[in-house]
């Protein structure tokens, strides 16, 4: 079995961009919603034994002045309130209220973030994803400094497979932030980073392989030695993220509500990640390659002629 | 390999499963639980015990920030000072309150982070962290009738000393605080009831009145009692603010969480379940795809998950939902190293090695992207850890220690049980490694690229 995985790059290029463009388009729309974390406010998470509908569960928040108050169904009778900022004693009071009304709860947790420190934290975030960005370049160019000028292009590759697996995760968040009012906090934060690391290690795996098949067979074309390094290393890549699916499989489906969101994230994440490192990665290198020989051939072609 | 490695490696192991088994019951010599070391004079002490987050165990998190816009104007004390007076001052609130492990910590300069496990009463966390508890005595001001003024300078309950609560009135039914100045603020306790007796002076706490006294006669001392219409709680309230001193400065509640105790322990519930069918999906997986080698796997997954619990235990790494799911995650990458390493050692049987040169060159060949995978991911991590705060530093420790121990285990721990193996006759099939016998060496392709 052997895929011509180089010579039809533009296939792969056409399915990432089929996958991910629907996402950018939501993301210009504004479709990724911050959560609380990143915008102030509070969340309320209260589960009933028998849940009120939503609208209900409105009426009383805004007889209570809360009206902005936004409310969504979980499953379980778990509902979650979304509010601008409570104070601790208007939360127990919304509380008190809700009990009231619809009989005694089972559980609650509940999340305040004022409005200030909520930018604070989306700065932080804003920080984390620059500097691990800038240590993850560094890392790749580290990795590839035996390849001399000729590192730049693996880089580049290894970036552009990163920023296809984030815009990926960020874009269907997007379509879900859209329709489902999926909102986004510092765990989905967390996620992404992830995401990167991941993805990043998956291609250097591959890259190290090309490397060492260009030292074994200096002269060759880069095409061939792409191919053939690429499926050498296929099974490999495949399986190490299956290996990690599986857990993240098991978290997204009884890991509870609360993780289910972050668990869905890495499970995109990694998937897109595992096909940017065979279908993406290493054909960017060899188009550049490509692209560098047409250039190169066209300035040579004149230089005869002039002389 | 050394001779020494395979007993190092299971002393490891011993010492691991000892720290993973709950509640010691036996007794060390010094009668301690966990470990306890006497060095001459030093004495360190740790309990060995999982803690759990506030999201599993319930609880409310508070991060309070120091208003020190609000602070008068002119006054000059460093934020880092303000900052530990104002946790010496939370720390014995809550000490009183009797809650195990509180965490008081610093975050940045300005903030503070409070946890109070067990406590998902938020008023009064709110009560205990953000009341500042500045109490002042006002005299009468004679330019305008009614009013009360500042005494110059205020006299504050800065200087007091232990308050207390007893009982005034008929059947002693009115509960009252009872106060003492130190010096020397205690000669103008009685300078001042000289100067204003048979007059009102005004009590306030946080800029409120809590009462109002007439002064009936000239004090002896520095002694007083408040009383403003207590009920023996709010009394003990009050004694024990006063007692735990004002805070420096205002403080604002930047963020709270709260989770109720049985939410927590439905997380925990919820976690465990999701590891534990995780681990085994990934255990039949690499049995079924590996054979011998993914049996090796195996043990050296056990051997990680023994590994990593034990280093939690022992940090302590607090585990919080996020923690966990850091781990979980870091089971499926801690079997990538093995991953490679068999697909290198699959490679090598096939080009003709023998099965000792054949786990010799996978080993060494699938180093490099080994190392070089699990410093991208500990990078990551390193950078959660540092800008994150809360559950995404959770999550980044679980996430770095697990493949910093991966690491160990998959390299070091696999290989050794690999060489040993091999070495067992019975075992050194070339199908148990999942290739094929060597008759159909010969018909396999060329594995190098040959031209283009």
């Amino acid at each position: 079995m052997l895929f011509r995985v180089v010579e039809h790059k533009w296939w792969y290029f056409l399915v990432s961009g089929i996958v991910i463009v629907p996402g950018l388009v939501f993301l210009l729309l504004g479709g990724l919603k911050p959560g609380i974390e990143f915008k102030g406010g509070t969340l309320l998470d209260v589960t009933f034994r028998e849940a009120p509908t939503a609208s209900a569960v409105h009426d009383v928040m805004a007889s209570l002045g809360h009206e902005e108050a936004i409310v969504q169904r979980a499953e379980g009778g778990r509902l979650l309130i979304r509010t601008e900022q409570l104070t601790p004693e208007e939360e127990v009071k919304a509380e008190r209220a809700l009990e009231e009304k619809f009989g005694q709860d089972v559980e609650r947790s509940s999340q305040t973030v004022s409005p200030s420190f909520s930018g604070e934290l989306v700065t932080n975030a804003f920080r984390a994803v620059v500097a691990a960005s800038t240590l993850i370049v560094l890392l790749i160019a580290f990795a590839f400094r035996q390849f001399g000028w000729g590192a730049f292009r693996y880089g580049i590759a290894a970036i552009v497979a990163v920023l296809h697996d984030a815009f990926l995760v960020l874009g269907i968040f997007a379509i879900l932030g859209y329709f489902l009012n999926v909102e986004v906090d510092s765990l989905f934060v967390t996620a992404i980073l992830t995401i990167i690391g991941f993805s990043v290690h998956d291609t250097i795996v591959v890259f190290d392989r090309i490397r060492e098949n260009l030292k074994l067979s200096a002269g060759e074309a880069l095409n061939p030695i792409i191919n053939f390094s690429v499926m050498q290393t296929m099974v490999r890549s495949l399986i190490t993220s299956f290996t990690t699916l599986l857990p993240l499989l098991a978290l997204y489906a009884f890991g509870g509500y609360s993780v289910r969101n972050f668990a869905l994230a890495l499970l995109l994440g990694i998937t897109a990640g595992t096909y940017s490192s065979i279908f993406n990665a290493a054909q960017v290198v060899s188009l550049w390659q490509e692209l560098e020989d047409k250039w190169r051939g066209r300035g040579r072609g004149p230089r005869p002629a002039a002389a | 390999m050394t001779g020494l490695g395979p007993w190092l490696v299971a002393l490891v192991a011993l010492i691991a499963i000892w720290v993973d088994i709950p509640h010691h019951q036996f007794d060390l010599p010094f009668g301690c639980p966990g470990i306890c070391l006497r060095i001459g004079d030093r004495y360190y002490q740790q309990e060995i015990k999982t803690h759990l987050g506030l999201d599993l165990q319930g609880g409310t998190q508070l991060i309070l920030r120091l208003q020190t816009e609000k602070l008068p104007a002119g006054s000059n004390t460093p934020l880092d000072t303000l900052n530990e007076q104002a946790r010496k001052v939370i720390d014995r609130r809550i000490n009183s309150l009797g809650v195990s492990e509180p965490v008081i910590q610093a975050i940045g300069g300005d903030k503070i982070l409070i946890e109070l496990p067990g406590i998902a009463d938020i008023e009064q966390a709110q009560k205990v962290a953000t009341q500042t508890a500045f109490l002042e005595f006002k005299v009468p001001d004679e330019a305008n009738a009614g009013q009360f003024k500042s005494m110059d300078p205020p006299l504050t309950g800065a200087n007091l000393k232990p308050t207390f609560v007893t009982f005034e009135g008929q059947a002693s039914s009115n509960p009252v605080v009872n106060f003492e100045f130190g010096s020397p603020d205690d000669q103008r306790w009685v300078e001042l009831s000289k100067q204003y007796v048979g007059k009102q002076v005004q009590i306030l706490l946080d800029a409120k009145q809590i009462s109002a006294p007439s002064i009936r006669e000239v004090f002896s001392s520095g002694k007083g009692i408040i009383e403003g219409g207590f009920t023996t709680q709010s009394a003990k309230e009050l004694s024990l603010l006063l007692n735990s001193g004002a805070l420096p400065v205002p403080l604002e509640i930047a963020q709270s969480s709260r989770i109720e105790p049985t939410l927590g322990a439905e997380s925990v519930r919820q976690s465990l379940i999701a590891g534990a069918i995780g681990l085994l999906l990934v255990v039949a997986f690499m049995v079924a795809f590996y054979r011998l080698p993914g049996v090796v796997a195996v043990v050296a997954l056990a051997f990680y998950t023994i590994l990593s619990y034990a280093i939690f235990r022992l940090i302590p790494v607090t585990l919080t939902l996020a923690g966990i799911a850091g781990f979980i995650l870091s089971i499926g990458m801690a079997v990538d190293a093995n991953v490679l390493t068999f697909e290198r050692l699959k490679e090598e049987l096939r080009s003709g090695k023998s099965l000792r040169t054949a786990v010799e060159e996978g080993r060494k060949r699938a180093f490099p992207s080994i190392a070089y995978s699990n410093a991208a991911t500990i990078v990551s991590a390193g950078i959660l850890f540092y800008f994150g705060t809360g559950t995404v530093k959770g999550f980044a420790l679980t996430l770095g220690i697990g493949v910093a121990v991966s690491f160990f285990t998959a390299v070091i721990v696999t290989q050794m049980l690999l060489h040993g193996v091999i070495e067992i006759p019975s075992l050194r099939k070339r199908s148990l490694f999942g290739v094929e016998e060597r008759a159909s060496d010969a018909r396999r392709p060329e594995p190098r690229p040959v031209g283009a």
